[in-house]
C-alpha cells in the first residue's frame, strides 16, 4: 500500500516539478544600463551612473559612460538601483524540492564518509524553488551535501541554465564535514548522557581522522607513481575526491556552531593542515581571536534564529555578525542548509543584523561580496567591477528592505525570465476573482 | 469510612506478607514454630530526651512497655520488670516519619527507553475496572506489595521508623497506607487504608497510542474522572430509587472508590515535578473542592506566594542539585542562570517555605542515595533552617497531616514507642544514629566501630620459640586505617587492614625482611587501648600477639574535613527564575503620555504624524496633538518619542510558545484538552517576543488530530504566573486540523488516513454533540428527577459550545478542497469558524471563506516544506484580503513571533498594499479574528494600552522595537534590557566563582534526569508546519 502511494507521489511530483520558466539565451549584444544608482559594493555607490556589459562580462562601470559598441542596447533606468546579484552562501537549493517528501531529498547520502559524492550532479535545474528564489535577487547558490560525517563536495550554482552543467559556476567548491556535538545534547525528550555523547564523539572523530589518514596515504602513493609501472595503485573514488582538500586547493566547509565544536575543529584543521571555513558559527564571535589568527572565515547561519541558551541576550543571533565585523573576522550571512524554499529572504537576514548595529554597507556585503570571497568566486561575482560577470539585479530601492521590488535580473549578462511558480498562480487566481466580480 | 478491604484484596495482602484478618493475628501455626513471649519492657536511662521539637529533658528516662511509651521524664521509678539500658551521653528523639515511601519498582518493570510500550495489562482486570488502565483509584498500595528489606533498612539508618506508603504509577494511582519500618509483623501496618489518594500527571510519549499521551490529556482525564465520579454517585442514587425508569448504569469500581475518597474528604496527593505543576494541581483542587496535598519538587521557592494560597500540605524532597559543570569557560556557557541560581538557592527551599508559613514534611523519596538526606538537612540547618522546624518536619508535622498525632510524632506517655537514639545532637555532623526503636523494639544500626586502631602501638608477638617486640604506627581514616610495622631497622607496610563494627581488627605484612618468606597474618580485637589476638606465619606456625597503644595518632584528620560554614543564598527570587526575570513586578503608572510620535492608530484615524498618545489607568484615553497631563497626577510617565513610531501591540494568531504540552495526538477528537491547563508563563520566548513588539498571542493545540484541544489567548505579561497571562474575556476557541498531519499513518493505525475520512471524523463528532445537546435539554426537563442525569462529557461539552457559537474554531488547513469541505460542514452544523490557520491555498477559495465570515491566519511566504503546500504563494494574504477575507499573518514559531512587523511588510511587497493596510495583518485583523478587537488591535479610546514604540517605520527592516507596553505597564524596554544583561553576566560570574571555590560535595540529584524542564540548549520549538509531527 505504501509503495503504491509512493509511486503515485513520484508521478505527481515529476509531473508538477518542471518549472515553466525558460532559461535565458546567451547575451547576444552589449547592454548599457544607464541613469541609475549603481552599487558596486566594492566601492562607493554611483548616482546617475551607467554599467555596460558584453558577452556576460562587465566592461564598464562609470558615472558617465562615453564609449559603447554600436549594437549596444541602452536601457534607461531612471530612479532605479543596480546591485550585484545576491548569493545564498550555504543551501540545498536544487537538491531538494519538498522537505517532507523523502524522494525529493537529494542532499544526504547514505553512510558517514562520502567525500566522493558531488552536489552539482543532483542539482535539478527545473526545481520550482530556483525561479522563486531568483525573483527576489538571489542569483547564485552554494548547494551543499549535508549528511553523515563527510558529506561530499558542494558546488556554486547560477540560478539559471538548461542543465546543471550550464548552471555550475564552480565545482567542487569544497568538502563538507559535520563536526560532532561536543557535549550531551538535550533536545526535547531525546536525551543522551555525557558518557554516551563522549563515546559517540570519539567514534566520529576517529572516523574523520582515519579518513584523512587514508586519503593522505593514497595521495602519497599516487604521487610516487611515476608512470613507470613499478608502483601502481588502484583508484579509490573517496580519496581521489579529497586530493584538492589535501592540496589546499579547496577548503573544508566545517559545519560547527557551538563553541567547543569550533575550537576543536580549528585545532583539527591545524593538525591536518587543511583550510577550513566554519559554517553555522553560532558561537564564532566568542572565539573571534582564534579564528582571526588562523584566518578562518565564517558562513554565519541564522541571524533570524532564537538564542540557543536561555540566558543569552535576546538579540544574540542578531548581533553576532556585528561582533564578527568589529573583531575583524571574515564572515558572511546565510540562511543555511535546513531547507531550500526560503532563501529568497536571505537579504532580510542581513538587514536584521543591520537593525541591531551592523553598518548597512556591511550588511549588503555580507550577502554579496563576502560570500563570493569566502566561496572562492570573488574573481567572478560579488561586486560590480570591470571584468567580473554581469550577474546583477535591478531594484526600485534597497534590496535589504522587504518592500523593495526586484525588477530585473541578469546572470552572466543573460536577461532572466522574471516569472515564477508563485507569480503564475497569482495571475491565475487574480483572474478567478475577476470572473467572480470580487476584484477589479 | 472506607469499607474493609474486599476479600480478593485481603487474600492478596495475606499471601504477600502477613496474615491479617480485620487486624487480628492468626494463631501461630504450631507446626512452624513455638510461641515467642520475650517480655518487652525497657527502661532507657539517663539520655538527653527531645520529646518534641523545642523541648529537652536532660538525663531523662523512658519506660517502654509492650510497644508503647509508659512514661517519659526525669528519675523515673524503675519498674521491677523493666530491662534497663543505659543511655547516658545519648540523645533520644521521636522516630522520624517518611511521608512519601514508594515501593521500588521491580526490575522487570524497567523497560528500555524508547521502546514502544504496549499498554500494561491490568493487574486485576475485571469487568468493573475503569476503561483507562491509568485510572485505578480503587487500587490499594498494599496490593501486590513486597517490601524490599534494603529499603526499610536504608530508612531506619536515617532514623525513620514509620512511613506513608504511596502508590506511584498511573494517574489515579490508588490509596496510600501507613506502616512501621521494622521487621514485618502483624502490627506493622498502622492503616491499610491510608489518608491519601495519589495522583500523577502521567502520560505516554507522543508516539504512544494510549490516551493520554500528553500532559494536556492527563489533566483532561483527571478532570473527566472527577466529573464521572460525581455523576456515578448521582446516577446510582437515581437508579436505586427508580429502577423501572432507567437502564442500569454500569459498575465501575474506580469511580465508586473515588466517590468514597471525595465523601470522606480524603487527601488527594498530587505528585509535582516543578512549581507550576503545583499551581496546576491547585486549579483542579479548586474545581472539585479537593483536600489538596502535594508531593513537592524542590522548586517551591520560585512561587511561594501562589503556593501558599493553595493551603496545601506539601511533602518536600531534599533533592539539591549537582554542582553545574563550570570547569571550563566553554562548558560554563552551557549552564543557564536558572541552573546556577537553583544550585545556590535550592538548599534554602525548606527554610523559605517555613518562613512563609507553608506546612511541609520532608521526604527522602527523590534521593537516589538516601544517605544524602541527613547531609542535605544539615546543610539546610547550617544555612539557617531552624533545628526545631527541621525536626518538626520529620516528626510532628507529618504525624499531624497523616492522622498519627495521637500515636506518633512525639515522645509522650501512651504513644507508640518509635524512637531514634543518637550519640549526640542530631544536628551535629559528628553525631551518628546508633539505633531506632520501632513498636518498642530496638533496631541497632550498622555504625562505625567503637574501636579506633589509629595511634602508635607496642606489639609483642611470638611464634614457635621466637618473641618479637616491635611497634605499629597506624594512621589514616577511622574505618580505613593504614599503617606500618617498625621492626628494628625494617619498616613494613601493613596490608589488608580491616576493622569491623564488632571491633575485630586484622592486618598482614610481608615477612621477608624478618626471615619469614611470605605473608604473615594477624587478627584479633581492640578494646580501648589494648589489642590482642592470634596469627599465622607463612610456615603455618601460630602467632600470639598483644599490643598496647602508647600514643594517639597525631595526625587525626577528623576535623580537617570541616568546611567553612555555609550561608543561606542571598539571591532574591526572580519572576520567572533565571536570566531576565524580574525581582519586582512591573507597575502601571496612572498616566502615560507619549509625545511627538508617528502614531499608527490602525483605526479610522490612520497614521498620524507628530501626535501624542495619552494613557490613563491602563487604557487609551486619547490620541491627538499637543496633549498634556495635569500636574495633580501622582504617577506619570512622559516619553518623548520624536522620530519614533508608535503602533498597537502586535498580535500573533497562531503560537505554541508558553505551553508545556501541545498535542494530545492519541485520538482523532480531543476537544476536552485545554492549553490553559498547561501554560508555561516562564517560557523565555515570552520575553524575546516582547522584544519584538508582541503583546498578545493565541496559544493553540497542535495539528496532530482533526479536532484538537482548546486554545488559550494570552497577553505576554512577563513575570506573572500562568493565570496572570490569560487574556481576560477573550472568546473561547479550539483547534481543528485537516490534511497531511491528521491523516498521516500512525503505527497503531489511527483513523483517518485520507481527507475523506477527516470529513467524516468531524461530522461524526458533531453528530454526537447534537445528540448529547438534545439529551441534556430533554433530561433537564425530565420527569421529576426520575431519570439518570446525562453524564457530563468534557469533550462533547466543548463541541456543544462550538455548536452554540460560543467557541471559535481555528482550523489548520492547506488545500482548497479541505477548506471548502469545512466551510460546508460548518454551514450544515451552524458553527462559527474564527479562522482558517495557515490556509495557504486560501487564495484559491477565498470567496467561500468570505461567505461564512471566517478569518484567514496565514504565513507570509512559507512554502514547499510539505506536499500540500507546493502551491503556497506570498500573494495569498493580499489576494484573500481583496476578496473580502479578514487576513492576518501569524508565526507558528517562537522565533518568527519576534518579527511579525516585518512579516507584514511582505503583504505590502507582494500585495501590493499600502503600508497601513499591510500592518493590519498583525494588529487589528488578528484581534478581529480572535474576537478581542473591542480591547486590542488599535490605538483607540477605551482600548487596552498595549502599544509598541519603534525606532522607525515598523515595516522597515532597519527599525527595532524599543519599548513594549501591555495594559499601560512596561514589559520591555531596550535600555532596561541592556542593564539587565549586564547584571545577568555579573551574576553568572559570581555564581560560577562560588561554585568553583565551593568545597561542597556533589549531591546526586540531576534535575534534568528528573525531567523537569528544558535543558539549556534545548529548543522546544513546536510548529505545525514541520514535516515531522512532534
Amino acid at each position: 500500500m505504501r509503495n503504491y502511494v509512493n509511486i503515485i507521489l513520484i508521478i505527481v511530483i515529476n509531473y508538477s516539478f518542471a518549472s515553466d520558466q525558460v532559461p535565458a539565451p546567451e547575451q547576444k549584444h552589449p547592454i548599457l544600463l544607464t541613469n541609475c544608482t549603481i552599487h558596486p559594493v566594492s566601492s562607493e555607490e554611483i548616482r546617475g551612473g551607467s554599467i555596460l556589459f558584453e558577452k556576460g562580462i562587465i566592461t564598464g562601470v562609470a558615472r558617465r559612460m562615453v564609449n559603447w559598441p554600436e549594437n549596444t542596447e541602452i536601457i534607461d533606468l531612471k530612479g532605479k538601483h543596480v546591485y550585484p546579484g545576491m548569493i545564498a552562501a550555504a543551501s540545498v537549493i536544487g537538491l531538494t524540492e519538498i522537505g517532507a517528501v523523502a524522494v525529493t531529498r537529494d542532499f544526504s547520502e547514505r553512510g558517514e564518509v562520502n567525500p566522493n559524492v558531488r552536489a552539482e550532479v543532483a542539482y535539478n535545474p527545473d526545481s520550482e524553488i530556483i525561479p522563486v528564489t531568483r525573483s527576489n535577487g538571489i542569483t547564485l547558490a552554494h548547494s551543499c551535501p549535508t549528511g553523515g560525517i563527510i558529506s561530499g563536495t558542494s558546488a556554486i550554482m547560477m540560478l539559471d541554465g538548461w542543465t546543471w552543467e550550464k548552471a555550475t559556476l564552480k565545482a567542487p567548491a569544497g568538502l563538507h564535514i559535520n563536526w560532532p556535538n561536543m557535549g550531551a545534547v538535550r533536545y526535547r525528550r531525546y536525551r543522551v548522557s555525557e558518557e554516551d555523547a563522549a563515546k559517540r564523539r570519539e567514534e566520529t572523530l576517529k572516523k574523520l581522522d582515519s579518513a584523512f589518514d587514508e586519503a593522505r596515504r593514497y595521495l602519497l602513493a599516487k604521487q610516487a607513481d611515476t608512470g613507470s609501472g613499478i608502483i601502481q595503485h588502484n583508484k579509490d573514488l573517496r580519496w581521489e575526491a579529497m586530493v584538492p582538500v589535501l592540496k589546499k586547493e579547496v577548503p573544508v566547509f566545517m559545519h560547527a556552531g557551538e563553541i567547543r565544536q569550533i575550537i576543536s575543529a580549528v585545532e583539527w584543521a591545524n593538525r591536518q593542515n587543511v583550510k577550513i571555513v566554519i559554517v553555522g558559527g553560532y558561537d564564532a564571535w566568542r572565539v573571534a581571536d582564534l579564528l582571526k589568527k588562523y584566518e578562518i572565515p565564517v558562513i554565519y547561519e541564522g541571524v533570524n534564529s532564537l538564542p540557543r541558551r536561555r540566558w543569552e541576550d535576546f538579540d544574540t543571533p542578531f548581533t553576532a555578525p556585528l561582533k564578527m565585523y568589529e573583531a575583524g573576522l571574515k564572515y558572511c550571512i546565510s540562511m543555511g542548509t535546513g531547507g531550500a524554499s526560503n532563501h529568497r529572504n536571505t537579504p532580510y537576514e542581513a538587514s536584521k543584523a543591520a537593525s541591531y548595529g551592523l553598518p548597512k554597507e556591511e550588511a549588503l556585503k555580507s550577502v554579496t561580496l563576502y560570500p563570493a570571497e569566502i566561496l572562492g568566486i570573488a574573481d567572478r561575482v560579488g561586486s560590480l567591477e570591470k571584468g567580473k560577470d554581469a550577474t546583477l539585479i535591478i531594484t526600485d530601492g534597497d534590496p535589504l528592505e522587504i518592500t523593495t521590488q526586484v525588477e530585473q535580473i541578469y546572470i552572466q549578462g543573460k536577461t532572466i525570465d522574471m516569472s515564477d511558480h508563485h507569480k503564475g498562480l497569482y495571475a491565475k487566481y487574480k483572474e478567478k476573482y475577476l470572473q467572480l466580480g470580487k476584484t477589479e | 469510612m472506607r469499607p474493609r478491604l474486599s476479600t480478593t484484596l485481603i487474600f492478596i495482602v495475606s499471601i504477600c506478607f502477613i496474615n491479617i484478618v480485620n487486624g487480628q493475628v492468626k494463631p501461630v501455626d504450631a507446626g512452624q514454630t513455638i510461641h515467642h513471649k520475650t517480655p518487652k519492657v525497657f527502661l532507657l536511662k539517663g539520655a538527653t530526651i527531645i520529646p518534641e521539637p523545642g523541648k529537652v529533658i536532660a538525663e531523662g528516662d523512658i519506660v517502654i512497655r509492650d510497644g508503647l511509651i509508659e512514661s517519659v521524664g526525669k528519675n523515673l521509678e524503675h519498674p521491677a520488670d523493666a530491662y534497663e539500658i543505659d543511655l547516658s551521653g545519648k540523645h533520644v528523639y521521636p522516630g522520624f516519619i517518611e511521608p512519601y515511601f514508594v515501593q521500588k519498582e521491580e526490575k522487570s518493570m524497567d523497560r528500555p527507553r524508547g521502546n514502544q510500550q504496549k499498554p500494561k495489562p491490568k493487574e486485576i482486570a475485571t469487568a468493573t475496572s475503569h476503561w483507562n488502565p491509568k485510572v485505578t483509584p480503587d487500587r490499594h498500595v498494599l496490593e501486590n506489595f513486597t517490601l524490599a528489606e534494603k529499603q526499610t533498612e536504608n530508612l531506619r539508618n536515617l532514623g525513620f521508623t514509620t512511613a506513608h506508603v504511596v502508590p506511584s504509577s498511573g494517574i489515579f494511582r490508588g490509596q496510600s497506607a501507613l506502616i512501621h519500618l521494622g521487621d514485618w509483623s502483624p502490627s506493622s501496618i498502622i492503616k491499610e487504608a491510608g489518608p491519601a489518594q495519589s495522583i500523577g500527571y502521567e502520560y505516554g510519549s507522543w508516539s504512544d497510542p494510549a490516551y493520554p499521551n500528553s500532559l494536556l490529556g492527563a489533566v483532561a482525564l483527571i478532570r473527566q474522572t472527577f466529573y464521572d465520579a460525581q455523576w456515578y454517585d448521582a446516577a446510582r442514587k437515581v437508579y436505586k430509587r427508580y429502577p423501572q425508569n432507567n437502564e442500569q448504569p454500569e459498575e465501575d469500581r474506580a469511580l465508586a472508590a473515588l466517590n468514597i475518597h471525595l465523601k470522606n474528604n480524603n487527601a488527594f496527593l498530587f505528585e509535582t515535578g516543578e512549581e507550576l505543576a503545583a499551581l496546576r494541581a491547585g486549579k483542579i483542587a479548586e474545581e472539585f473542592d479537593l483536600n489538596l496535598w502535594l508531593k513537592g519538587n524542590g522548586y517551591e521557592y520560585r512561587r511561594l506566594e501562589e503556593i501558599k494560597e493553595l493551603k496545601s500540605f506539601i511533602i518536600l524532597p531534599l533533592n539539591f542539585p549537582k554542582k553545574p559543570d563550570v570547569a571550563t569557560w566553554e562548558a560554563a556557557l552551557q549552564v543557564s542562570n536558572e541552573e546556577l541560581r537553583h544550585w545556590d538557592i535550592a538548599p534554602d527551599n525548606a527554610q523559605r517555605m517555613g518562613e512563609k508559613g507553608i506546612p511541609f514534611a520532608l521526604t527522602t523519596s527523590d534521593l537516589d542515595d538516601k544517605k544524602s538526606f541527613r547531609k542535605n538537612l544539615l546543610r539546610s540547618v547550617e544555612r539557617g533552617f531552624s533545628k526545631d522546624d527541621a525536626l518538626a518536619s520529620v516528626t510532628v508535622t507529618p504525624a499531624k497531616y497523616l492522622g498519627l498525632s495521637e500515636v506518633l510524632g512525639t515522645l509522650e506517655k501512651g504513644k507508640i514507642a518509635n524512637l531514634m537514639v543518637t550519640n549526640g545532637d542530631y544536628f551535629d555532623q559528628k553525631t551518628t544514629i546508633e539505633s531506632v526503636w520501632i513498636e518498642g523494639l530496638e533496631y541497632l544500626l550498622r555504625s562505625t566501630p567503637d574501636a579506633d586502631a589509629r595511634g602508635t602501638w607496642l606489639i609483642q608477638w611470638s611464634f614457635g620459640e621466637e618473641v618479637r617486640n616491635d611497634s605499629l604506627k597506624i594512621t589514616g581514616e577511622h574505618e580505613k586505617p593504614k599503617g606500618k610495622l617498625i621492626a628494628g631497622e625494617a619498616t613494613i607496610p601493613l596490608k589488608s587492614i580491616s576493622l569491623t563494627s564488632n571491633n575485630l581488627f586484622g592486618f598482614s605484612i610481608k615477612g621477608d625482611s624478618l626471615n619469614l618468606a611470605g605473608i604473615v597474618r594477624f587478627s584479633g580485637t581492640i578494646i580501648n587501648d589494648y589489642a590482642e589476638g592470634q596469627g599465622l606465619t607463612p610456615n603455618d606456625e601460630t602467632i600470639t600477639w598483644s599490643a598496647q597503644r602508647v600514643a594517639p595518632d597525631k595526625n587525626d584528620k577528623k576535623d580537617r574535613k570541616k568546611k567553612t560554614t555555609e550561608k543561606a543564598s542571598t539571591l532574591v527570587v526572580q519572576y520567572p527564575e533565571g536570566a531576565f526575570g524580574l525581582e519586582v513586578k512591573p507597575t502601571q503608572p496612572e498616566i502615560i503620555l507619549v509625545k511627538n510620535a508617528t502614531i499608527w492608530t490602525m483605526g479610522p484615524k490612520g497614521i498620524l504624524e507628530n501626535n501624542d498618545l495619552l494613557v490613563k489607568s491602563g487604557k487609551i484615553w486619547e490620541v491627538g496633538k499637543d496633549l498634556s497631563i495635569s500636574p495633580m497626577v501622582k504617577s506619570s510617565v512622559v516619553i518623548d518619542a520624536k522620530g519614533k513610531h508608535v503602533t498597537p501591540g502586535i498580535i500573533d494568531c497562531h503560537s505554541h510558545s508558553a505551553a508545556f504540552s501541545i498535542n494530545e495526538g492519541s485520538q482523532s477528537v480531543t476537544a476536552e484538552v485545554r492549553i490553559q491547563d498547561v501554560l508555561n508563563s516562564d517560557d523565555i520566548n515570552i520575553y524575546r517576543q516582547l522584544a519584538g513588539g508582541l503583546t498578545t498571542a493565541n496559544i493553540l493545540h497542535g495539528s496532530a488530530n482533526s479536532i484538537g484541544g482548546q486554545n488559550a489567548v494570552i497577553k505576554l505579561r512577563w513575570g506573572l504566573p500562568p493565570d496572570g497571562i490569560l487574556f481576560e474575556g477573550a472568546p473561547k476557541g479550539i483547534k481543528f486540523a485537516l490534511g497531511e498531519n491528521v491523516k498521516r499513518e500512525r503505527s497503531w493505525g489511527r483513523y483517518p488516513e485520507t481527507r475523506m475520512g477527516v470529513e467524516q471524523v468531524i461530522r461524526d463528532a458533531f453528530t454526537a454533540a447534537v445528540e448529547y445537546k438534545n439529551n441534556l435539554s430533554s433530561r433537564m426537563r425530565g420527569k421529576g428527577g426520575k431519570l439518570i442525569p446525562v453524564r457530563r462529557d468534557l469533550e462533547l461539552d466543548a463541541l456543544v459550545e462550538i455548536l452554540n457559537r460560543e467557541r471559535l474554531v481555528h482550523c489548520h488547513s492547506y488545500r482548497q478542497d479541505e477548506i471548502l469541505m469545512l466551510v460546508r460542514v460548518a454551514q450544515d452544523f451552524g458553527f462559527k469558524i474564527g479562522t482558517f490557520q495557515h490556509v495557504l491555498e486560501g487564495y484559491k477559495i477565498a470567496e467561500a471563506i468570505a461567505e461564512i465570515g471566517a478569518g484567514a491566519s496565514t504565513f507570509s511566504d512559507w512554502w514547499a516544506y510539505k506536499y500540500e503546500v507546493v502551491d503556497a504563494i506570498p500573494y495569498n494574504g493580499p489576494l484573500m484580503e481583496k476578496a473580502g477575507v479578514v487576513v492576518s499573518y501569524n508565526s507558528d514559531s517562537g522565533e518568527l513571533a519576534r518579527r511579525l512587523n516585518t512579516e507584514a511588510a511582505k503583504a505590502a511587497k507582494y500585495g501590493p498594499m499600502s503600508r497601513a493596510d499591510a500592518f493590519r495583518f498583525v494588529t487589528i485583523n488578528p484581534a478581529i479574528q480572535l474576537g478581542i478587537d473591542n480591547k486590542v488591535g488599535s490605538l483607540e479610546k477605551g482600548k487596552d494600552a498595549d502599544f509598541v514604540i519603534w525606532s522607525g517605520d515598523p515595516l522597515s527592516m532597519y527599525s527595532v522595537c524599543e519599548q513594549t507596553w501591555i495594559d499601560g505597564t512596561k514589559y520591555f524596554d531596550l535600555d532596561r534590557d541592556s542593564e539587565v544583561r549586564q547584571k545577568v553576566k555579573e551574576e553568572r560570574n559570581q555564581l560560577i566563582q562560588k561554585i568553583l571555590t565551593s568545597p561542597e560535595e556533589d549531591s546526586q540529584d540531576d534535575s534534568f534526569k528528573r525531567g523537569r524542564r528544558r535543558g539549556p540548549n534545548e529548543v522546544e520549538a513546536y510548529s505545525c508546519v514541520g514535516g515531522e509531527l512532534q
